[in-house]
């Protein structure tokens, strides 16, 4: 077990295998913490509201991904400008059953996005809770959040349901294969 | 409170939560020579009473030294002299009274308490209860006796820190600078009012009843109770910092209960108190039990029980100690030292309840039958067996023991009887040390150089690194991911004792035990401030902060965004002043290329240690791997911060031709003050010195060119100028103003001396220090951690026979002395032995004429060469 630890660590070396940071915001009880957890732990947790922020470090396709969740209540939300700088990739979770919100999850996005900070950053969204009977679908959501708005900006929208882990490859892939297509990572 | 009238900047009379703007000193540039008030320019500004000319009185103390002081204690410590602990009032019986603010049971002349039961202050201000809502976020739920003002989403932000989620139990510290509002002012007013009212009812009402003489006694009393009231608030013996009203301090319990009836299946509450008393952390248990209470029965009243129940504890029977007293009791391991207070506190309570007692008998005839009061020990095996109602003192006079009925359940707390400046809550200096001493232990850190925090070069010790940031006034935080957040806020406040020394102040003031992010905007107003975060965030923001501690891996880091330091005057006068150290300053600055690669401590071994601080913190280090305690090494730490302060001193006086560090004399002030015509005569030359003692000239300027930059960075700092305001305020107070004891004292320790020069310093201490705060004062410069009175005993052993009387004289004084006792106790058996010897030679002079004095040991330097007795 030692050796394949160290194998791994050697091929990290090997390919250069740098740390990104990715934030992940979204709206309350949009899943943001469910999906850290699933792709840190491989299991589904039972979550709890995130009081303040929860940090984990993973290593996926080779890339050693910082990814923080921050609380996404609406008093608290001001505080994510904070976690801007450095960032490389903002993974941006969106309950797709609640209709009620989803202007709101816009405003929100495209706040984030247009912030000089975030300039460069990928855009990752997870439309999750796709289980939920009448949950919208992917392009459906894709309209919502005005995305076709977002000039100069690489995003993908990703179907998800969280709890059952499914989507989540998909999405970080994408993350994975655009990050590596970034200047700043190393050339590679 | 006094000074709540003026809105002052760095405290606005909003409530804000450790949220403030500070303008930058009026004085901004450096004070030029000229306008650095010379040593005399407070000697002017205070009118000391002229001392008055003492009668050479062979012993006991004059009285007319007693009228000038303003302790009590120590016409206390004569009216009690001889009686014991027992008493013998033998009519006891009426339980402690349960009013709380009645003053007539207050007398004059005894024994002041910290917290008299007449005082309308309480212990506890507020109690708070928030909690996570999952929609909105932190939410005030309930709070009491009334909503405390200001932003209470704030607070509520501050009782729910960052993670808690994560973990079923967090404590959190933080302070809020709140001004008393007009409101309070007012109510402050009217509860003064109302309590003369009342005390102008109870007369009329005495008059109806008691006997005449009885009466004009009452109103004595009262009068009494009158100037003490206003003694209490007003005159207090040290200055008290003076930048505004005290902080609350708030300590905060959260919970997070997992719950699957609830939605998103989690309850995160959080209850605080706010509290005015340095000591929040007696609070823990209590808030344990009642915020578990309050999951049970979310209420206001589950509040208010809280509330009652500490402000119903009695510490009305722990004296009040001056800060030289509280400074000996925090030095001294010994758990007797002041208990003569505490006997007398309770002497005095017991007289009183005595004296209430027959003046009750008249109306209440169905009494219990009285039974004989008496004081024990706490915890003594005759305490615990017959006597566990009566009134004990302290098993360690360090903790005054008192409870809280909570629930009917007395909860035990212990409050610290001596609290230094700077000293809040619960820490361990030893702890931080530690933490950052490990890890630059197992691999020496090497730092990038900047002059305020590198004094020994790139591989300063990390904890004095920190030191001289927060000396500086840097921007200092400690990170301590997924940590709890309570660990993070002992960091800090241990932080704030570690440089205050309990000498320098406004660093409590500045800190932020417990923040987040939330509260960045108003963090980064302050200039300077020492904050405890959770957040790994603030590492990714270099421009926040100037030094950052990270509490798991034990590494600083010096911002690369740091602002780097001025060249000052004093710096550069400095360098004309000593061309041979020049070269020694900028090494620290910016040499010492060569250290950082192979060399480590070598190689700053090599540049010296100008500052001796590698060698203090292996002394410090030892301390700690030989288990001597946190109070050995607060007390070191002490040491430390005076030093500075007197090096700081005495390098203004030589590159500047002054300082307002150091407020005294050059010996004119000593011998006019001190009345030339004593029986002593003037002070001899030897000791009208002041300030720090080097063995000779080179050594003082190795060590000035070593704290020559952090020197420079603190003054224009807060903790330098309202040292300066301590040092003008406490000359009005301090006993012995044209003496410096410490440079006596020191010279007789470090320097050698002719026997001439020892004889001027002995026969000062002879002729100076008599009263009870004199005696405080020697017993302060001679700690007993040290060598206690070994030094001065030594003119046990001078050559000059007179000199030998004389300071068994002094000793005579200090065996006397409440403290000075046990001093004497620990004595050498040599010089006690030198000592019986002398006492005897007196004594056969005086009953058959003179005899020859035999041979005598002379002190040369600080050795005694022939060791005789």
């Amino acid at each position: 077990m030692g050796a394949a630890f160290s194998m791994s660590s050697l091929f990290g070396k090997l390919f250069g295998s740098k740390e990104v940071r990715i934030l992940m915001l979204g709206l309350d009880a949009a899943g943001k913490t469910t999906i850290l957890y699933k792709l840190k732990l491989n299991q589904t947790m039972t979550t709890i509201p995130t009081v303040g922020f929860n940090v984990e470090t993973f290593t996926y396709k080779n890339i050693k991904f910082n990814m923080w969740d921050v609380g996404g209540q609406d008093k608290i939300r001001p505080l994510w400008r904070h976690y801007y700088s450095g960032t490389q990739g903002l993974v941006f979770v969106v309950d797709s059953s609640d209709h009620a919100r989803i202007d709101e999850a816009r405003t929100e996005l495209h706040r984030i996005i247009n912030d000089r900070e975030m300039a460069d950053c990928l855009l990752l969204v997870f439309a999750n809770k796709q289980d939920v009977d009448g949950a919208m679908k992917p392009n459906e959501v894709t309209e919502k959040l005005q995305l076709a708005k977002l000039k100069d900006k690489l995003w993908f929208v990703q179907p998800a349901i969280a709890v059952d882990g499914e989507g989540l490859t998909e999405g970080f892939g994408w993350l994975s294969d655009n990050i590596k297509k970034m200047p700043k990572y190393g050339g590679k | 409170m006094a000074s709540a009238e003026q809105p002052l900047p760095y405290a606005p009379r909003t409530n804000s939560i450790s949220a403030f703007v500070e303008a930058p000193p009026t004085d901004s540039h450096r004070r030029s020579p000229s306008t650095v008030p010379t040593s005399k320019f407070a000697a002017d500004m205070s009118q000391p009473p002229p001392r008055p000319a003492r009668s050479p009185l062979p012993h006991g103390f004059n009285p007319a030294d007693m009228d000038h002081l303003s302790d009590p204690n120590v016409k206390d410590k004569i009216a009690s002299t001889g009686t014991g602990p027992s008493s013998q009032h033998s009519s006891l019986s009426a339980p402690p009274p349960k009013v709380r603010y009645d003053p007539s049971l207050r007398r004059a002349r005894k024994p002041r308490s910290q917290y008299p039961r007449s005082s309308t202050e309480s212990h506890v201000e507020y109690i708070l209860v928030a909690s996570f809502d999952i929609d909105r976020g932190p939410i005030m739920e309930h709070q009491y006796p009334v909503a405390i003002t200001g932003d209470e989403h704030m607070l509520a932000e501050l009782m729910l820190p960052d993670q808690a989620h994560v973990r079923n139990q967090d404590w959190t510290v933080f302070f809020l600078h709140k001004d008393s509002s007009q409101e309070e002012d007012d109510a402050e007013r009217q509860a003064k009012e109302s309590r003369r009212a009342r005390r102008r009812r109870r007369r009329d009402r005495a008059k109806g009843i008691i006997h005449e003489s009885d009466d004009e006694e009452d109103g004595e009393e009262d009068l009494d109770d009158d100037d003490d009231w206003e003694d209490d608030l007003s005159s207090d013996d040290e200055p008290e910092g003076g930048e505004g009203p005290p902080l609350v301090y708030v300590l905060n319990l959260v919970n997070t209960k997992q719950d699957k009836t609830v939605k998103r299946g989690a309850v995160v509450k959080a209850m605080a108190i706010c509290t005015r008393h340095p000591f929040l952390h007696i609070y823990k248990p209590l808030l344990l039990l009642a915020l578990e209470e309050y999951f049970k029965s979310p209420v206001p009243e589950t509040l208010s029980m809280l509330f009652n129940a500490v402000n119903e504890m009695d510490l009305s029977l722990m004296p009040k100690l001056s800060l030289l007293e509280r400074h000996l009791l925090q030095a001294s391991d010994n758990k007797d030292l002041f208990v003569e207070k505490f006997e007398r506190m309770i002497q005095a309570r017991i007289s009183e309840e005595t004296a209430e007692d027959i003046a009750d008998q008249p109306f209440d005839a169905s009494r219990s039958p009285p039974k004989r009061p008496g004081i024990f020990r706490s915890g003594t095996k005759s305490y615990i067996e017959t006597h566990t109602g009566a009134y004990a003192v302290p098993r360690d006079t360090h903790e005054f023991e008192s409870k809280v009925m909570y629930k009917g359940i007395p909860i035990p707390i212990k409050v610290p009887v001596a609290v230094m400046p700077e000293t809040v809550g619960d820490f361990s200096l030893i702890k931080l040390i530690q933490n950052f001493s490990d890890s630059h232990a197992k691999s020496p850190q090497t730092f990038a150089l900047h002059p305020h925090l590198t004094t020994n070069g790139p591989t300063t010790h990390p904890i004095i690194v920190l030191v001289n940031a927060l000396l500086t006034q840097k921007r200092v935080i400690f990170l301590g991911h997924n940590m709890p957040s309570g660990e993070v806020a002992e960091a800090v406040l241990a932080a704030c004792a570690l440089v205050s020394g309990g000498l320098l102040r406004g660093f409590t003031r500045h800190a932020f035990p417990y923040t987040d992010l939330t509260k960045i905007d108003d963090l980064l107003n302050v200039p300077g401030f020492i904050a405890g975060v959770t957040n790994p965030t603030f590492e990714h923001h270099p421009e926040w902060w100037d030094l950052l501690c990270d509490i798991p891996s034990g590494k600083m880091k010096i911002s690369s965004k740091i602002e780097s330091a001025p060249i000052t005057e004093g710096l550069v006068y400095f360098q004309q002043q000593n061309p041979a150290y020049a070269n020694f300053i900028s090494g620290a600055s910016a040499g010492g290329s060569g250290g950082g690669s192979g060399g480590g401590a070598a190689g700053q071994q090599s540049s010296g240690d100008l500052t001796g601080d590698a060698a203090f913190m292996g002394d410090i280090l030892r301390c700690i791997a030989n288990r001597s305690g946190e109070r050995v090494v607060r007390a070191k730490w002490r040491e430390w911060v005076l030093k500075f302060t007197r090096i700081a001193a005495a390098f203004e006086e030589t590159v500047f031709g002054a300082s307002a560090l150091y407020i005294g004399s050059d010996g004119d002030d000593a011998t006019t003050n001190g009345g030339t015509g004593a029986g002593g005569g003037a002070v001899g030359m030897a000791a009208r010195g002041h300030g720090y003692v080097w063995a000779d000239e080179a050594t003082k300027a190795k060590e000035l060119a070593g704290n020559v930059t952090r020197i420079e960075g603190w003054r224009n700092t807060r903790s330098y100028y309202s040292f300066i305001q301590d040092v003008a305020q406490s000359y009005t107070v301090r006993p012995l103003k044209g003496l410096d004891l410490a440079h006596m004292h020191d010279r007789l320790r470090t320097q050698k001396l002719t026997p001439q020069q020892s004889k001027e310093i002995f026969e000062a201490f002879y002729n100076y220090v008599w009263s009870y705060d004199e005696i405080c004062l020697l017993l302060s410069v001679a700690p007993e951690s040290h060598a206690g009175l070994f030094y001065i005993a030594l003119g046990l052993f001078h050559k000059d026979r007179d000199v030998r009387v004389k300071t068994a004289e002094l000793l005579d004084r200090i065996a006397e002395h409440e403290a000075g006792q046990h001093w004497w106790r620990s004595l050498s058996r040599f010089e006690k032995l030198a000592y019986v010897r002398i006492k005897k030679e007196v004594e056969q002079e005086g009953r058959g004429g003179g005899r020859e004095g035999g041979v005598v040991s002379p002190v040369e330097g600080k050795r005694v060469s022939s060791g005789r007795g």
